[in-house]
């Protein structure tokens, strides 16, 4: 088991970078989710870590060993595919011992290995199936078996859940948590799914087109986001973003579509408000309060989740009408139609450069 | 019911076509098995029974050793074309290397030529060389012309085969020539067996290249010495019937066997 570091990193497509000087570093034991919107580089980013793709410029390394030129084999990683790759004309128990094989173990030590594997995921029962004969979840299992066999250095999971049904999804990811845990091997984890991120990683790394955008824990991420893209990424609903004046006449005030708002000092003092400038003015939907007081909102459409209602607004005064959505109620009496007063928990305000979309927070 | 009727009408009128047709392609066999259970005379006079010219055919041909020989250079080049198709069509399917395209369309455009328009310069080649004493020279021959047709279908086919399953083996701890031979041939059991059954036929029931290129008389393949029989001042047509019927019979047994993967093989990448 090892640590993993990117050291700018950078892989180079047709002229144009899929990664761009990548510098992250994965602790030992750590399960770290790479997530982003398709053709960020998160991909491209695991592949140069098995191996399976050349490094333009940078170094990557395995414990204190720099890999750049190892070959995948020598590598000691092992990768579970978005789509299992399981080898279809081997059963299950060949599947997963196959690198052994390969590796020259001994029969008895394979079979062995195999067995501990199996039971750690349950797959007792199905050794001596072919692949074919697996439902979805089975074979996704078996990949983690091939990988978990190995007693690899790091385990690379290259979307592994896409293919299943939300239900099975569900269930895997806290399978693949727990499997995680009980062996403590170095995880990086690459998913598109901001709910995988948050529930399964250690820490996130956040990269949209091949740049890395912000690494934290889960709950960092959400709370104090490195800039605009972080902050509507992370989140389900994503943040409300909204472009807002700021004037300062002894209070700050923020203009919202025409209409005013008025921030408490102390927020204020948080963050470098540029006078007489503009802003993104990042807001949760669940930190909006819907009710009579506070910015005029028309309600545009209804989500009843069942637990919760998404309520989706449109703001309006002077200029541009702008778009949020707010949390309600499961059972709320709001409609489409209907004229309210939207406040906010200013407490939980986020606010980012217009041009640049970086948090204006002081000290960030 | 009207609905009904009309299709059972359509599916008798295809049954009778279908059968219509394998009555005409089997027709030549029953003629052969028939014609050659004849002496000359009695084929001459329409009717009797005979073995004789099956014993004359042993006689007049050494069946057996052409049988050999045919069964010899179609096994030694099917062998060669796998062994040059299979990784040729793995690397332009699954690697990346500088013009293969244009290296594959150099390949494929070999398919092309005909065999006719080549065989001067390779005979002069084969005889310079000294190889037309014995099977090799035909051999040469055989899998020269076959492999481009193998490399396109196995290319075709590798296309098809997810890159996740080779680079899953190379991450497991195999190079690309492990992989090659330890995860994608395994499945590319339809794609093999068509190149088999289609090079087969085409070796077995070849007359040129045996002709010209193996000039040792005892080592020439059934289909040499079925002509050497055609082209006596006379010629026997029950022995020739029996001749002709020992040479296709191992072609047809060889269809036969690899039938169910031929259509698999060959209609493979199309819904790709």
């Amino acid at each position: 088991m090892a640590a993993i570091t990117f050291d700018g990193v950078t892989k180079i497509f047709a002229g144009k970078p899929a990664v761009d000087s990548l510098s992250l570093h994965i602790d030992d034991g750590e399960f770290m989710v790479l997530v982003g919107p398709s053709g960020c580089g998160k991909t491209t980013a695991l592949r140069m870590l098995a191996g399976l793709e050349e490094i333009t410029s940078g170094q990557l390394l395995i414990g204190d060993q720099v890999v750049n030129n190892v070959l995948p084999k020598d590598r000691d990683v092992a990768m579970v595919f978005q789509n299992y790759a399981l080898y279809p004309h081997m059963s299950v128990a060949q599947n997963m011992g196959f690198a052994l094989k390969i590796r020259g173990e001994s029969k008895a030590t394979i079979a062995a290995k195999v067995r501990d594997a199996a039971e750690i995921l349950r797959l007792s029962d199905y050794l001596d199936r072919r692949p074919r004969a697996l439902s979805g979840g089975q074979r996704q299992r078996v990949a983690m078996g091939r990988a978990i066999v190995r007693s690899p250095q790091a385990f690379l999971m290259d979307e592994p859940l896409s293919n299943l049904d939300a239900k099975l999804r569900v269930e895997m990811r806290l399978e693949i948590a727990r499997i995680q845990r009980l062996l403590g091997v170095a995880t990086l984890y690459v998913t598109h799914d901001q709910v995988e991120a948050m529930t399964m990683g250690d820490r996130v790394a956040v990269m949209r087109d091949g740049q890395l955008q912000q690494v934290a824990r889960p709950q960092d991420l959400y709370d104090r986001p490195a800039n605009d893209f972080v902050a509507g990424f992370i989140g389900s609903p994503p943040m409300n973003l909204l472009r807002a004046h700021v004037a300062r006449a002894g209070d700050v005030t923020l203009s919202i579509a025409g209409q005013s708002v008025t921030l408490p000092a102390a927020l204020a003092s948080l963050y470098e408000l540029p006078a007489g400038g503009e802003v993104t003015f990042g807001i949760r939907p669940e930190d909006i309060v819907v009710g009579q007081s506070g910015l005029r909102a028309r309600v545009e459409r209804c989500e009843a989740l069942g637990a919760e209602t998404l309520v989706h607004l449109s703001v309006n005064g002077e200029g541009a009408s702008q778009h949020l959505v707010a949390k309600a109620g499961p059972r709320t009496t709001i409609a489409p139609g209907d004229e309210l007063g939207i406040a906010f928990a200013l407490e939980h305000a986020h606010f980012f450069d217009l041009t640049s979309g970086a948090t204006l927070r002081v000290g960030s | 019911m009207k609905a009904r009727r009309r299709v059972s009408a359509g599916r008798i009128a295809l049954f009778a076509t279908m059968l219509a047709i394998a009555v005409a392609m089997l027709y030549p066999f029953w003629v052969m098995i028939t014609d050659s259970l004849h002496t000359q005379s009695q084929f001459i006079s329409g009717s009797g029974f005979s073995l004789g010219s099956w014993r004359q055919l042993s006689a007049a041909l050494p069946v057996g050793r052409q049988v050999l020989n045919s069964t010899l250079i179609c096994t030694v080049s099917i062998f060669a074309i796998l062994a040059v198709g299979l990784p040729a069509g793995f690397a332009f399917a699954k690697l990346r290397f500088r013009a293969s395209s244009l290296v594959f369309l150099g390949v494929v455009s070999a398919m092309m030529v005909p065999l006719q328009a080549i065989v001067m310069p390779e005979f002069v080649n084969i005889t310079r060389i000294g190889l037309t004493s014995g099977y090799f020279g035909a051999v040469l021959v055989y899998a020269a012309l076959g492999t481009p047709f193998s490399i396109f279908l196995f290319t075709t086919y590798f296309r098809g085969v997810p890159d996740e399953l080779v680079e899953a083996g190379i991450v497991d701890g195999l190079g690309y020539v492990g992989a090659l031979w330890r995860l994608v041939v395994p499945i590319a059991v339809p794609a093999i067996a068509t190149v088999t059954v289609l090079q087969f036929i085409q070796i077995w029931d070849d007359l040129l290249v045996g002709l010209l290129f193996i000039q040792n008389t005892a080592d020439r393949p059934i289909t040499v010495g079925l002509a050497a029989l055609a082209s006596g001042r006379t010629t026997s047509i029950p022995q020739l019937m029996a001749g002709s019927f020992v040479s296709a019979l191992p072609a047809m047994l060889v269809y036969l066997g690899f039938q169910r993967y031929l259509v698999k093989g060959l209609t493979m990448g199309i819904d790709r």
